[in-house]
């Protein structure tokens, strides 16, 4: 089956959180994969525990599928499953670009950093001092020398003030550069600390408020699919 | 690549805490491995699966949460709770 961990565990990988009390993930929505899908969850005994039902349609319009596992082992565990990502292309080019984590007990797909931080920005509270640690877990791993991807990656995604004035500081070109995207960049430029929180900040707000037009249709799906439940 | 000024090293223990630096400082398996440890913990301790309530979340349905709780509590309870 073709998936990518994506989610809080995601963010374990990536070194932006300690736990998590489910696993998230993105799937390949074409028939033999969903079949492997259904397979898989079988084999889990997992059921749906909420709207919407387990559907090709369903996830094809956005909607992320809740399974609850009860095989000996996971019972409880909880699996989330999507096929499409606000601001995220389909799963093939997702997939092209993952990152693969050796464990003990096998390699583990997962999305590539940028994506994972792209699917982040919600209009959660919980999910904003996340991406700002997998920023800064990625600096930490990397060190201040970067190649010049990377360094266009912080310059556009880092959220701590210190560490955006720091990395604008020693990549000034860059910075001046991606400032056309990030206009904020500015701020990070000049020093100016209080500027720089302020305007991420207002920037949070812009992709929240974002999300949660997105989602408005399909939450309005979702009601429907628990009153035609109730009955 | 371009010619960068020299980046200045980061004291992640000032910037983040002990707690998260150490864990920056990890691989991605040894924080997999850490993790499994938490949830152990957090299972024996009597931790609940289930997600945290979140009105902010587009899945959240109080109706849902009520009825799928599997063991008809939503996590980790205060049974005993001392002064400030």
């Amino acid at each position: 089956m073709r998936s990518l961990l994506m989610g809080d565990q995601g963010c374990v990988l990536y070194g932006a959180a300690e736990f998590s009390r489910d696993t998230d993930v993105v799937v390949l929505s074409d028939d033999d994969n969903l079949d492997r899908l259904g397979s898989a969850v079988g084999e889990l005994r997992a059921d749906v525990i909420a709207v919407p039902p387990f559907e090709k349609r369903h996830l094809e319009a956005g909607h992320s599928v809740h399974f609850r596992c009860h095989a000996a082992g996971v019972e409880g565990m909880r699996l989330d499953v999507m096929a499409r990502i606000r601001g995220l292309p389909g799963f093939d080019p997702l997939w092209e670009r993952r990152s693969t984590i050796e464990t003990d007990d096998g390699p583990i797909d997962v999305l590539a950093l940028p994506d994972l931080v792209t699917a982040k920005k919600t209009q959660l509270d919980k999910d904003w001092p996340m991406i700002a640690r997998l920023l800064e877990a990625d600096y930490a791993a990397c060190g201040p020398q970067a190649d010049s991807v990377r360094l266009a990656f912080w310059l556009q995604e880092l959220r701590t003030p210190s560490l955006l004035i720091e990395v604008a500081r020693s990549g000034a070109h860059a910075a001046q550069a991606e400032s056309a995207a990030r206009p904020l960049l500015t701020h990070a430029l000049a020093g100016d600390a209080n500027a720089l929180a302020t305007a991420l900040r207002v920037e949070e707000d812009r992709e929240r408020e974002a999300d949660r037009k997105y989602w408005d249709p399909l939450r309005a799906e979702l009601e429907e699919l628990r009153c035609a439940r109730r009955g | 690549m371009e010619a960068r000024e020299e980046a200045r090293e980061i004291d992640w223990r000032l910037l983040v805490g002990d707690e998260w630096a150490e864990w920056y400082a990890m691989t991605p398996a040894e924080r997999l491995e850490a993790s499994s440890k938490l949830w152990q913990t957090y299972l024996q301790l009597g931790g609940s699966l289930d997600p945290e309530p979140d009105s902010q979340s587009p899945f959240y349905s109080e109706e849902e949460r009520r009825a799928f709780a599997p063991h008809g509590r939503s996590g980790l309870r205060v049974v005993r709770r001392g002064g400030v």
